[in-house]
């Protein structure tokens, strides 16, 4: 199967009309957006280093509060998330080949499983609350909304970017969108284990 | 110069590895016991970061198509995810072994 071309640069010397990012240069996509990957995967390798500390110091709270979650949902969202992170590249494949429509339709796909991942996530705050568990529970408690809450909060964001290159389909810009959705996969991949199944 | 996008054949392998590692997780951490709540043995929790390791690495190489950058940046994204995957393992050793408590 043909490999599809993409538009940035990955040698050191940038192509005609390009900016020369320096050692981002190297990076495929826009640079800009793998600052913000690097800067999101800082900021939540910190919340998950406090989320640690706290553990080890409340344990059996920690505990007690996990076994309220249900943990096969939480891996049931993983796979949506993943899924949707395929169709995300697929949708880059399609433009790369000029192939708007079907790029447009790949789009679409992910943010219907982006909406997906959404209400399967409402509605398990919704179970949560209506149990009378809230963030001012406990810590544990706290910490899964702050995590949980923030990493929602980047799904929300993704699918408005989504939604935004799907109106405007080019290469460049569905390169940026993804690569932000696929950001927010590997945070929730990373989140997954800690809050629902390390025990 | 221009970058090479995975291969839609890539793209379905990797989606078919996370799913796996996924499952493979979730079996790890024993979702499928009936058995009351209980910690998991020591070699489940770390299957379960082994393998969450391994998602990382196909999102960042494949999906995130980081396998084109220089050698340097795979290995700062890599190095990073690494860092965090040893954060959740030394907070869940110090709980498991009450380190703080």
């Amino acid at each position: 199967m043909t490999e599809p071309r993409g538009s940035s640069s990955v040698s050191g010397a940038p192509s005609e009309g390009e900016a020369d990012w320096g050692p981002l240069s190297a990076l495929p996509g826009n640079p800009l957006m793998w600052v913000l990957i690097l800067s999101e995967m800082l900021v939540f390798a910190a919340a998950f280093g406090l989320f640690a500390w706290m553990r080890a110091d409340q344990r059996e709270l920690f505990d007690a509060s996990q076994q309220l979650l249900d943990p096969v949902i939480g891996g049931l969202n993983t796979m949506v998330l993943l899924t949707s992170g395929l169709f995300a590249a697929l949708a880059t494949n399609a433009v790369a080949r000029h192939q708007v429509r079907r790029s447009r339709q790949w789009l679409l796909l992910t943010m219907a499983l982006g909406l997906v991942f959404g209400a399967i996530k409402i509605a398990e705050y919704a179970s949560k609350f209506g149990a009378g568990l809230t963030p001012e529970t406990n810590t544990f408690f706290a910490f899964y909304y702050l995590l949980t809450g923030f990493h929602f909060a980047h799904v929300l964001f993704g699918l408005v970017l989504l939604a935004l290159v799907a109106w405007r389909t080019t290469l460049a810009n569905v390169e940026t969108a993804t690569a932000f959705w696929h950001m927010v996969d590997l945070i929730w991949i990373l989140l997954y284990p800690l809050i629902y199944l390390l025990r | 110069m221009r970058t090479t996008l995975p291969s839609s054949r890539r793209l379905v392998l990797t989606w078919a590895t996370l799913m796996g590692l996924t499952l493979i997780s979730m079996i790890s951490a024993r979702l499928d016991a009936d058995a009351e709540w209980q910690a998991l043995p020591l070699w489940g929790a770390l299957l379960v970061l082994v393998s969450t390791g391994f998602k990382a690495h196909q999102v960042l190489m494949t999906y995130l198509n980081l396998r084109v950058s220089s050698p340097g940046w795979k290995g700062a994204f890599l190095g990073l995810a690494l860092v965090i995957l040893g954060v959740i393992l030394s907070g869940y050793l110090a709980a498991r072994h009450q380190l703080l408590g």
